[in-house]
């Protein structure tokens, strides 16, 4: 071969080079960008849910864009989705939808994060008559609506049926009052001969999920919003930690400590603790008849409303604690008006019913067809729904630091079912819990102060 | 031209010379500027200010300082860290020279049981979490299994609050391979004469280890205790994996709680401070370890 016909390192590196270059500036799209029919106004969604949580709301979007030709939904899913969108929105670059939880509202809101919707809603479709009254009232902050509900949820008492009739108690009889409750939980408990645990009938702890429940079966409320003032250490709230704390005494301490904890990583999974017989009654959301179908189809449980102190029963109006998921608009984004339209979309009746039924989730609207309630995955429903329109449903308070307030009753539930007294643990949590409240209005007042001197 | 400009001649002036070397160094400094110093400068600002991320920040002085002195959670935060590298930091540095001068002996097979010990650095932290958090379950785990054939009845290691940081302290001894291999090198560095002539002398291998191994290792063994004093202080991801600061804020370490200030609870100006105290601690306490090391650290001279 001729000298003229070697390849020379020179030769080898242009040509490498050139080809880098010439794939770094190809005008290459991602099959998902080659899909988007050309024309559209094309909208970035963030959304949180994985799975088929996430298919099911995949299913919505692909309709929405099926259903028009003006506008385009690309569905983002986003793990970590509060901090990365607090990131987004507060460098100047967010996405045109984002799907958060209702208790950002408060902070997202007061921070001017987010679009109110009243502005954005010339036609008044938004309005509080399409919605149960609680689910309005946490889309809501200082009378100005800032989201619209994508799926919501209430939490009810599932119980082991089976069990009920073992001890031969009804199980078409679930019990209402506390004290009620407490009786099925002792005759539903089983120790084994060495005197361990072998069943609990029911202990607060398992999932410790929602360690800010309790004081709605005892009438307790966390927050005074016309004087910005926590009230956790209130007698109705002292009374529903003392009733957790009552349960490591029935159970013995040890047993309490180890027992609940030991099940930390199987819920919703083969192993849970419900599924297995370990506890015949559980606090759980509505998403669990999912997983029973999956895992355990021939399971037979029911569902009731959490019990309440023999004052407030009341079987019209089930208490419960109501959280939503919300999808709101960021200031800032590109293209607010064509967000808007798929938001409105989405607070549609039959659409809400769709993501519902696929979440095995309530709906959030006052107005729920037949066929939701029927052909509804989780056959009790009902109980949810009852929950979620009752005038006794307890929603989280409506401040920028309950997330952080929600942190400091966990952590005092923890020290509580540890044998902690309970009104010095709530009264550490509250004491903290005011300073960052009275910090965040003192803030609050800064800053509108600064931006009055700085328009 | 600048092919020229930048390709060093004998004869060049001094500030010639040091421009050529800024415009070779350039990319770093750039790098350096934009993505360590600018951030860096920015935080100290943010630690005075409340600042949200979603809000421009508004300066409010050392408020956010003076509110962490009063925050008990920060206080809780700052002695779990401390417990925490006190244990972790101490009982490492004696696995770990125990382990190299054990690994220093020509035995047979001596160079698997090196790479095994040195494994475990290469797992990625999460993987790592994700097993241990398997193996100390309370109902299935394996310790609580093995315990169980002693007929000893194990505790619930994450679920407890005084097993829980313990938990974490022993697994944190797992990872001890990088620190080990240090010290393996500066074992096979010390002089074989001088271990001669200790015998020659008549020291037993105690006294051996005492006045020569220990001394000739010294600078290593600081060396890892810096590095692991700054690790176990910045611990964050195997905590936040296992327990997440929990049970009963018994694992609450202090980046945790920073982490949750400014990317959960939306206090980035109170993050930040949190921040800056951490960083001076360290420098603190490191520069108090450099200070005491003067009367136990050996450099050779050479």
């Amino acid at each position: 071969m001729g000298k003229s016909a070697d390849i020379t390192r020179r030769t080898m590196l242009v040509t490498a080079a050139a080809a880098g270059a010439g794939f770094a500036v190809w005008p290459y799209r991602s099959r998902h960008v080659r899909d988007i029919p050309s024309g559209r106004v094309v909208l970035n969604y963030w959304e949180k849910w994985t799975g088929v949580e996430g298919q099911a709301l995949g299913r919505i979007v692909d309709r929405f864009n099926n259903s028009q030709n003006r506008i385009w939904v690309k569905r983002v899913t986003m793990s970590d989705i509060v901090a990365k969108s607090m990131v987004a929105i507060g460098g100047g670059d967010p996405p045109d939808l984002v799907g958060l939880f209702n208790f950002n509202i408060p902070q997202f809101a007061e921070a001017g994060a987010i679009l109110p919707l009243d502005e954005l809603d010339s036609t008044k479709q938004l309005l509080p008559k399409h919605y149960a009254p609680a689910v309005w009232n946490l889309l809501t902050y200082e009378n100005k609506i800032w989201a619209g509900v994508t799926t919501c949820y209430s939490l009810a008492i599932y119980y082991n049926r089976e069990h009920f009739r073992q001890v031969g108690l009804d199980p078409d009889s679930p019990p209402p009052t506390v004290t009620e409750f407490d009786h099925y939980a002792k005759l539903l408990t089983q120790f084994a001969d060495d005197g361990s645990l072998k069943r609990a009938g029911f202990m607060p702890n398992i999932p410790n999920w929602w360690p800010h429940f309790w004081p709605a079966m005892f009438g307790g409320t966390f927050y005074d919003k016309q004087t910005n003032r926590a009230t956790l250490v209130s007698p109705e709230n002292i009374a529903a930690y003392e009733w957790v704390a009552n349960h490591p005494k029935l159970y013995g301490k040890m047993a309490a400590q180890t027992f609940g904890s030991s099940f930390n990583r199987t819920f919703h999974s083969p192993q849970d603790p419900f599924l297995l017989g370990k506890v015949s009654m559980i606090l759980q959301g509505p998403w669990i008849a999912n997983f029973i179908g999956t895992y355990a189809p021939t399971f037979d449980y029911g569902c009731f409303a959490a019990p309440v102190v023999e004052e407030l029963y009341d079987p019209t109006h089930p208490t419960g604690i109501l959280e939503a998921d919300v999808i709101m608009i960021p200031r800032g984004c590109p293209n607010p008006q064509a967000a808007f339209e798929f938001l409105l979309y989405t607070q549609r009746q039959d659409v809400q019913e769709q993501l519902a039924t696929d979440h095995s989730k309530p709906s959030p609207l006052m107005n729920v067809s037949e066929k939701f309630i029927h052909e509804h995955p989780n056959r009790y429903v009902h109980v949810h729904d009852a929950i979620i329109k009752s005038s006794a449903v307890r929603v989280a308070p409506q401040t920028r630091v309950w997330k952080q307030y929600a942190d400091m009753i966990a952590s005092a539930f923890d020290a509580i079912w540890a044998g902690a007294d309970v009104r010095s643990q709530l009264q550490a949590a509250q004491d903290r819990v005011q300073q960052l409240l009275d910090t965040s209005a003192l803030r609050r007042k800064q800053r509108q102060s600064m931006i009055g001197k700085y328009p | 031209m600048l092919r020229k400009f930048i390709t060093p001649k004998p004869a060049d002036h001094v500030g010639i010379q040091t421009l050529r070397g800024l415009i070779w160094v350039s990319p770093w400094i750039v790098g350096f500027v934009l993505f360590m110093l600018l951030p860096i400068g920015m935080s100290i600002y943010y630690s005075l200010t409340d600042y949200s991320l979603l809000e421009a920040p508004v300066f409010i002085g050392l408020d956010n300082y003076r509110e962490l002195f009063s925050d008990p959670v920060f206080w809780i935060s700052v002695r779990v860290t401390a417990i925490y590298a006190l244990c972790s930091v101490l009982l490492s540095t004696i696995i770990t020279i125990a382990l190299a001068v054990l690994l220093n002996n020509k035995l047979r097979g001596v160079g698997i049981v090196r790479a095994i010990v040195f494994l475990p650095t290469l797992v990625p932290l999460v993987a790592a979490a994700l097993g241990w958090m398997w193996l100390y379950d309370g109902e299935m785990g394996l310790i609580n299994n093995l315990l169980a054939k002693l007929s000893i009845d194990g505790p619930n290691w994450l679920g407890e609050k005084h097993w829980a940081l313990l938990s974490l302290i022993m697994m944190s001894l797992w990872q001890v391979g990088a620190a080990m291999v240090i010290c393996l090198a500066a074992l096979q560095s010390v002089p074989r004469s001088l271990y001669d002539a200790a015998n020659i002398d008549g020291a037993q291998p105690l006294s051996r280890f005492r006045h020569i191994t220990l001394p000739m290792i010294s600078p290593a063994v600081l060396f890892n205790i810096i590095i692991a004093l700054i690790w176990s202080v910045q611990v964050f991801a195997v905590p936040y994996i296992m327990t997440q600061g929990g049970p009963e804020d018994s694992t609450r370490f202090y980046t945790i709680y920073l982490y949750e200030n400014a990317f959960v609870y939306g206090r980035m100006g109170y993050a930040s401070a949190m921040a800056w105290l951490q960083l001076l601690t360290v420098l603190g306490l490191t520069a108090i370890i450099l200070r005491l090391s003067r009367n136990f650290v050996h450099y050779r001279i050479t």
